[in-house]
Formats: C-alpha cells, sequence, structure tokens
C-alpha cells in the first residue's frame, strides 16, 4: 500500500493519542476497543505478519514476568514450592491478567508506530523540523539511509571473514569484522560528502550569515536563568530564562530567513487531516485530562485484589472510537 | 574554451608525486571528451579540479590557472561550481540522498532555493530527458543499477549545468545497463549541446561516442588530447577494435564497430567457424565444482531455478548475464554461504551439505565483489598469514613447503609485503584479497567481478595470474560484466537469466552468437568464433 494521504502531523496527533489512551487505562474493555482501533489503522495500512507476531511476543513476556514476580491477588493458580528468593510463593490468575493488559498497551504502542512509520517517509517527519534545521534534517536523512547500507556492508565483511576461516574466539578476533566496517563506512561517508559537496551542500553562505552570536547569548542568559532558579526560584532567575529561550528562538527564526533552501514537495493539510487531528485529540483528552468526562473512575480498573469482570463508560468508549481516524480516511481513500 | 587547464600542477596532502603534472588543455564548448590513463594516472583527480573539489574537499597543494565558463573553481569552490557544473561518480548508491526518484532530482533544486514552481519544470525536463518519467514514483532501492544511474545524471542535470562530469560511471554496470546510460550522455551531448567530460577504463565502451580523447599518463608531465580517430593509435591503452586496426593498417581508425565491419568485410574470406580462444582443451575428467539441480531463495524470492553445472580441473567458466539474476548467489551456493533450497552441491566430489564454510574455503577460494571487505590486517603478508592460522595451518603444510612469501612473490607483491594493505591501488589491493584465499592452495577459484575498477595493465596482470593457477588445474569461475576479459581468459561460457542458466557452451559459440555479450572482436568478424584481437590477428595472418 502506498503512503497514506494524511499529513505527517495528522499521524503524530494520533500517535500522541494512542500512547495517552493506552498509557491511561487498564480496563480490559476500553483497552481492548482501543486496540481494535489500531488494528483497523495497521491493516489498512497493510499488516505485516511480522509485527503482529512481536506484538503477541510482548504480550506473553509481560504476562510471563508479572505472573513470576507479582505475588498479589486471591485465586492462586500454581504455588512454587520452596524458599527461593523471588521465585518460591502463589502464582495468581490477577498477576497473569494484570500482565497481559500491561503487555496488550505496550504491544498496542509498538504497532501504533510500525503503522505510522510505514506511511510517513522519513524525509516527510524531517521537513517537519523549522527552515534553520535544514542541514541536520538532511544529515539525519542520510544517517537514515546508513543504517542498511551499513547493515549490507556487515553481511559482507562477515562472509568475507568466513570464507578465510575466520571465528571469533575472543576480543581480537572481532577486528577482522570492525575493522573493514569501519573503514568501509568512512570511505562512504566520504564519497557521500563529496557528492554533496559536488551538489552545493551545504550552502557555506548561509552558514556565514547564521546568527551564532545571538545563539551563544541565548544559551548563556538561559544557563543564567536556570542557575539562579536552582539556588530558589526568583522572579530574576525566571525572567533570565524566558528571555535566554526568546532570544534562541530568535536566533532560530533569523537563521530559518537566512536559508535559501525551498521545498519540492507541499504536505498539504485537508479535511481528512483535520477529522483526525479532532478525533484524535478528544481521544487523548478524555483519557488523560482529569475531570474533562465522568465516569473517569472506571478507567482505572485493576485486577487486585480478586479478578472482577470491569466496567465499561459509553462516552469514554466513544471518544476511544476517535483512535480509528486513520483507518477510517484510509479505508473511503482505497473505496474511492 | 569552454575549459582551460593552464599549467596545472596539483598533489595530494602526505602524497610523494604529484596526481597532475603541468596539465595545459583545453575543451570547448559542446564537447564529448573522454579521459582515460592508466590507475593512478589523475584522471578523477582532473576531473574533481573543473568542479572545485580538488582542492577545496581534497585539501593538496594546486599551481596553475583553471577557468570553466570564465569562472575560477578554486575561488568559487565546489558549492558555487554545483550550479555550473554537475558531477556522477562511480557508485550511484553513496550519492542518493533521498528515498524516491523524484526527491532525489529535486534535492539539488531545494538547496539552491528554487521556487516550487521552477522546480516541477526542471524536475519533468530532466525525467522527460532521461525516459524517466514511469520510475518516478519509484524508491531508489528498487531501481536496477542502470536506472540510478540515470537517476544520478538526472539530479546533476536538473541543476542545468553547463558541463556534466563524469568518472567512471558505468563501471559497476552491465553491458546493457552501461549501454543505456551512455545512450542517455550522448543524448544531451547531441541534442542539448551539453559538455560532457568522462572518464573511463574501458575504451570499447566509450570510444565510439566521445569526440575529444584526452590521455593522461602518470610517468609523463602535461596531458594529450586531440580526436579520437587520430590519437587512439598513439596510446598504449587501446580497444579491441583500435588493436586489430593497427595491426591490419586500416586508416582512418575506426571508432564504431559499424565502420570497423566496412574494412572486415572487404578484407576477411570467412573462414569457417572455429574457436581460437587461447585456453587449452580441457581433458576429461571427475568435475571439481557441481551443482546437481539447485533452488536457492532469499525469504520468499527463488533466485536459482534448476541449476546444474560441473567445472573441471583446469576449466575456466565465464557466467555472464545481467545484474541481479543470481551470479554471485551461484557462487555463494557453492561455498555454502547461502544454503540450497533444493538440489546438491559438491566440492572435489564431497557433498557440501552440513559441511562447514571454512572446511569447504580450503578446497575452494572465493573473491567476492569487495575485495577491502576481506582485508584488515597491518601488512599485506599479515593477510595471509591470518587465513592460515584461521584455518590452522602453518606455512609448511598450507603450501606444502612454499611459503606466503612465494605466492605473494607470483602475485607481484612480494615488494610490498609489509606495506598496509588499504595503502595500495585497487588492482594491488585485490591481489592481496586474492593472496589471502589462495594461500590455502585450493583446487578452485570463484572470482566475482574480479576486474571492476581494475585499467588495462591490471587485467593483463590479473589474467596472467589465473592463466598460471588454470596450467597447475585449477578450476574457476568468473562472474564478470567484461565481456573483453571473460573472451581473454575463459574456456567456456554461461548464460544466467532469471536464475536460469540459458546458455551453456564454448566461449566462443556463447559470446560469439550473443547480440549483448559479443566481445568487439566478435562483432567485427561475426560467424568467425574469434572472440580476441590476438584470436583475429594471428588467423588472418595465417590466412594471408
Amino acid at each position: 500500500m502506498n503512503a497514506a494521504p494524511l499529513h505527517p502531523f495528522a499521524w503524530i496527533a494520533w500517535l500522541a493519542a494512542v500512547c495517552a489512551v493506552l498509557s491511561a487505562t487498564r480496563n480490559p474493555l476500553h483497552l481492548g476497543l482501543a486496540l481494535l482501533c489500531v488494528l483497523l489503522v495497521t491493516i489498512t495500512r497493510g499488516l505485516r505478519p511480522g509485527v503482529l507476531r512481536l506484538a503477541i511476543g510482548i504480550t506473553l513476556v509481560a504476562a510471563f514476568f508479572n505472573l513470576i514476580l507479582a505475588r498479589v491477588g486471591a485465586t492462586v493458580l500454581w504455588r512454587i514450592p520452596g524458599s527461593w528468593p523471588l521465585l518460591s510463593g502463589p502464582l495468581t490468575l490477577e498477576s497473569l491478567v494484570y500482565g497481559a493488559l500491561t503487555g496488550l498497551a505496550l504491544a498496542g504502542i509498538f504497532t501504533a508506530f510500525g503503522a505510522a512509520q510505514g506511511a510517513v517517509p522519513t524525509r516527510a517527519l524531517l521537513d517537519l523540523l523549522p527552515p534553520a534545521f535544514a542541514p541536520l534534517a538532511i544529515t539525519l536523512t542520510i544517517a537514515v539511509a546508513f543504517v542498511p547500507a551499513t547493515l549490507r556492508q556487515l553481511r559482507q565483511v562477515r562472509e568475507a571473514q568466513l570464507i578465510r576461516g575466520h571465528t571469533i574466539r575472543g576480543l581480537r578476533d572481532w577486528s577482522a569484522l570492525l575493522i573493514p566496517l569501519l573503514i568501509g563506512g568512512l570511505d562512504r561517508a566520504l564519497q557521500m560528502a563529496e557528492a554533496l559537496a559536488a551538489r552545493g551542500f551545504p550552502d557555506q553562505a548561509a552558514s556565514r550569515r547564521s546568527p551564532a552570536i545571538l545563539i551563544a547569548i541565548g544559551l548563556a542568559l538561559l544557563a543564567a536563568g536556570l542557575l539562579i532558579n536552582a539556588w530558589g526560584t526568583s522572579l530574576l532567575g525566571w525572567a533570565l530564562t524566558l528571555l535566554g529561550l526568546g532570544i534562541i528562538g530568535l536566533a532560530i527564526w533569523l537563521a530559518g530567513r537566512n536559508t535559501p533552501r525551498t521545498r519540492y514537495r507541499r504536505l498539504p493539510w485537508t479535511h481528512s487531516d483535520t477529522l483526525v487531528a479532532i478525533a484524535a485529540l478528544v481521544a487523548g483528552i478524555a483519557f488523560v485530562v482529569p475531570f474533562a468526562l465522568p465516569d473517569r473512575a472506571v478507567l482505572a480498573f485493576s485486577p487486585y485484589p480478586q479478578l472482577a469482570f470491569p466496567l465499561f463508560s459509553p462516552i469514554h468508549g466513544i471518544a476511544t472510537l476517535g483512535l480509528s481516524g486513520p483507518g477510517v480516511v484510509l479505508l473511503l481513500a482505497s473505496g474511492e | 574554451m569552454m575549459i582551460t587547464f593552464d599549467h596545472i600542477t596539483y598533489q595530494y596532502p602526505g602524497a610523494d608525486h604529484p596526481a597532475l603534472r603541468d596539465v595545459t588543455l583545453g575543451l570547448p564548448d559542446g564537447c564529448f571528451a573522454l579521459v582515460v590513463g592508466s590507475s593512478g594516472s589523475g584522471k578523477s583527480t582532473l576531473l574533481r579540479c573543473i568542479g572545485g573539489l580538488v582542492p577545496h574537499f581534497s585539501g593538496g597543494t594546486l599551481s596553475g590557472t583553471i577557468r570553466v565558463h570564465g569562472l575560477d573553481p578554486i575561488s568559487e569552490g565546489p558549492g558555487g561550481m554545483s550550479r555550473y557544473v554537475g558531477f556522477v561518480f562511480q557508485d550511484p548508491e553513496t550519492q542518493a540522498v533521498m528515498e524516491r526518484v523524484e526527491d532525489e532530482i529535486a534535492f539539488g533544486l531545494e538547496q539552491a532555493g528554487l521556487p516550487r514552481d521552477q522546480m516541477r519544470v526542471r524536475v519533468e525536463e530532466v525525467l522527460d530527458l532521461l525516459d524517466l518519467a514511469p520510475l518516478r514514483d519509484r524508491v531508489l532501492e528498487t531501481l536496477s543499477g542502470g536506472e540510478r544511474q540515470r537517476v544520478t545524471i538526472a539530479a546533476a542535470l536538473a541543476l542545468r549545468p553547463r558541463v556534466l562530469v563524469l568518472d567512471e560511471p558505468t563501471s559497476q554496470l552491465d553491458p546493457q545497463s552501461a549501454e543505456d546510460v551512455l545512450r542517455a550522455l550522448v543524448r544531451l551531448n547531441e541534442d542539448l549541446g551539453l559538455t560532457i567530460i568522462l572518464a573511463e577504463h574501458r575504451l570499447e565502451r566509450v570510444l565510439p561516442f566521445a569526440d575529444l580523447l584526452v590521455y593522461l599518463d602518470a610517468k609523463q608531465p602535461g596531458a594529450l588530447a586531440g580526436p579520437p580517430i587520430d590519437l587512439a593509435r598513439q596510446l598504449p591503452l587501446r580497444s579491441p577494435l583500435v588493436q586489430i586496426a593497427e595491426a591490419l593498417g586500416w586508416h582512418p581508425t575506426p571508432l564504431t564497430i559499424k565502420a570497423g565491419l566496412v574494412f572486415s568485410r572487404t578484407i576477411v574470406q570467412p573462414p569457417a567457424p572455429q574457436i581460437l580462444a587461447s585456453p587449452p582443451q580441457i581433458p576429461e575428467s571427475e568435475p571439481f565444482l557441481e551443482l546437481r539441480g539447485a533452488y536457492a531463495a532469499y525469504g520468499s524470492s527463488v533466485v536459482l531455478r534448476d541449476i546444474s553445472l560441473a567445472v573441471r580441473p583446469g576449466e575456466i567458466v565465464a557466467l555472464l548475464g545481467r545484474s541481479g539474476v543470481g551470479k554471485s548467489t551461484l557462487l555463494k551456493t557453492l561455498v555454502g554461504l547461502i544454503r540450497l533450497q533444493r538440489g546438491r552441491a559438491f566440492v572435489a566430489g564431497q557433498d557440501t551439505a552440513g559441511r562447514d564454510i571454512a572446511a569447504i574455503c580450503r578446497q575452494v577460494a572465493y573473491l567476492p565483489q569487495d575485495p577491502n571487505a576481506l582485508l584488515f590486517a597491518e601488512t599485506v603478508r599479515d593477510e595471509l598469514l591470518i587465513t592460515l592460522r584461521n584455518h590452522g595451518l602453518t606455512h609448511t603444510n598450507a603450501m606444502h613447503g612454499v611459503s606466503p612469501d612465494t605466492l605473494l612473490e607470483r602475485l607481484g607483491l612480494l615488494d610490498k609485503a609489509t606495506a598496509y594493505p588499504r595503502d595500495l591501488s585497487a588492482g594491488e589491493r585485490q591481489r592481496v584479497a586474492l593472496g589471502a584465499v589462495t594461500v590455502t592452495r585450493p583446487g578452485a577459484l570463484l572470482l566475482d567481478e574480479p576486474t571492476r575498477g581494475l585499467d588495462y595493465l591490471a587485467k593483463h596482470a590479473l589474467a596472467d595470474l589465473l592463466r598460471g593457477w588454470q596450467a597447475e588445474g585449477a578450476a574457476m569461475i568468473i562472474v564478470t560484466h567484461d565481456v573483453e576479459f571473460a573472451a581473454t581468459i575463459a574456456s567456456r561460457a554461461m548464460l544466467l537469466a532469471r536464475g536460469e542458466i540459458i546458455a551453456d557452451g564454448p566461449i566462443g559459440h556463447v559470446l560469439g552468437t550473443s547480440p549483448l555479450f559479443a566481445p568487439q572482436t566478435a562483432r567485427l568478424f561475426p560467424g568467425t568464433g574469434w572472440l580476441t584481437p590476438d584470436d583475429a590477428i594471428q588467423a588472418l595472418r595465417k590466412a594471408t
């Protein structure tokens, strides 16, 4: 499936909401509903079996460790005999359930990141940085591209050393892998740097125009403000901190104006983006902001001391559906 | 003149002699100049001077004057020159910044701060010029080598430079991809009047397209420049076509096969087809390397399908085919680096299934595409000793009484035994890597693109070395895009396509009849079975 027709900011809002909702509740009904929404988005993005396997693995590992380590709960499933520290004692249904719920929340967050990562190219995310950070954004783009190239090179070096009969027995034997990898990486970095220089990157004139003095002044004021506040909060401390931050912000804005770089791809903000962002915002606020909605106590489900059937808050349930926003948009887009 | 060099001398930092010595040269507007010379003659340095990369990027000392379109690259620097000079390097992978074709082309324009509307026009222009429009949304990693190199050229052209400089842009490409790239360059030169300066080792590929030849000699100061038709014969580096033209006294020197056919058709009484490929006949014996019904896959993607082959001692097999058809995979299956999905592999009559890779590699030396991946020791001699130590061998039991120094002497590296391997030239480094994998005295050699980046002299040295091992009974498989080298050294050729062997036989038959893989001599004398200039010249002299 191609990249989603959603703005990176909409994806970021959705991700933040997923993290907020899944962190805020262990109520199995609300957790399950949120996970269904994440699953819908993942499926519409093209579900990768590896992601699902890893999510199941996270859940099982969390459940297992909580079962072994938490000794709280009334329903004893089994008792490890003896007096081994940490191990001996009762294994309870409640600790197993709580571990599984925590694992599901973690797996949901992981799956959501997996879905968003495939939808938003690294480059689109880096384009969100202010213009002053354009060289940094390009450097990061190149660094990201270097990861698979380095892995490929590691495989080549490993194969090359295998055919020489190389085996790793001690620390010194790593040099056969590390030296060619390091030198090869440096060679590639130099070639890339030369190719970039030939394409006019970075714009040295722009670098010369960067307001480095302003940044230095801003940092000095910020440091002074923080230092004064460390001794005891004072108006002067806060004033210096805010002034420092303001000057740094001004320097970044000025640097951005000096950067001549333009953007080929425009990232249009559409109605779909607005809907996804608002739905995500509603879900996030409903679960995180105290007193935003009634029945908030329902979210704080705990299986301890004895497992009981959870309650369900319809109003939070409706808010949770906001997490399905990208999935709905993608489904509608594919229907067109 | 578009580009002038006036008494340019340049020395890299720490080098003991200048890379360019007193070069005075003029390259006219709109020319297609081919820069040739042996390794270390200063070709790449000359190109980098045009873009201001030398001395800005490399450091070092430079004297003399350079002018490019009236500008001084030394004072402008690479950033300033990037608007006038587009640069394309050897490896497309190390030049790409973005993930997708269109973004990669637009990258330079974004750096230059062009308004979006202008960017769109320029991106569309170059997509059309280089036939890349159907690939505009593709991820770069999914493109072939030739397509990626055309994207690199497009990215350079988007800034509308006056000059396009290319440093061995086809050295990593198969013949068809190289042809595609060169045709695109010719179109740019002829249709747009773009000045093209290109460095290349394989003259046979580029000479037909160039209208100016520049020769640099590492031992001589200055540079020799002139029309290829005049200069081609005077140079020590000659394409097979020029070698034949000189030997047979053809005037004016033909630079294209079409021009050569005018001569060859008049003088050749078509002889009975015969194979004059230099290697001797191989006696029937048990195969040293064998695959039977082999299948190999990467995940769910099948790369090799039902491959059966047998290579006997003393036989050299050239394995040819387009990039990505499974040639390297085939070599890796023989040494156990890739396990077979189905079928069996045998080395010296032993099934390799379940055998340790190191144990297989004591019997079969495998030289991967990038010899640098093998090298990590402090000295050349240590590289050989480390392999012996890895295999639990000593100097004497490994070499049957022959020391690693004897092997170094044979490799022409004894005087470099204490040198740091990575300080050596590409050809020397490759021979060090060969030494490191053959020091166990294996019965077979697998070579993956051994001539990549080598000049004619280094290729001759390699061919001599391989012939010596062949005479001692070594079986060899050479994966190569270099059909001229394959024609010189191999006795048998195999063509691979989509993971299957589609042709297998004496090299004269396989290459002589292939429109894509035929060497220049075979194209010049079709139906004769002659593959190298020596084959043709000897046969014609005998006939007269």
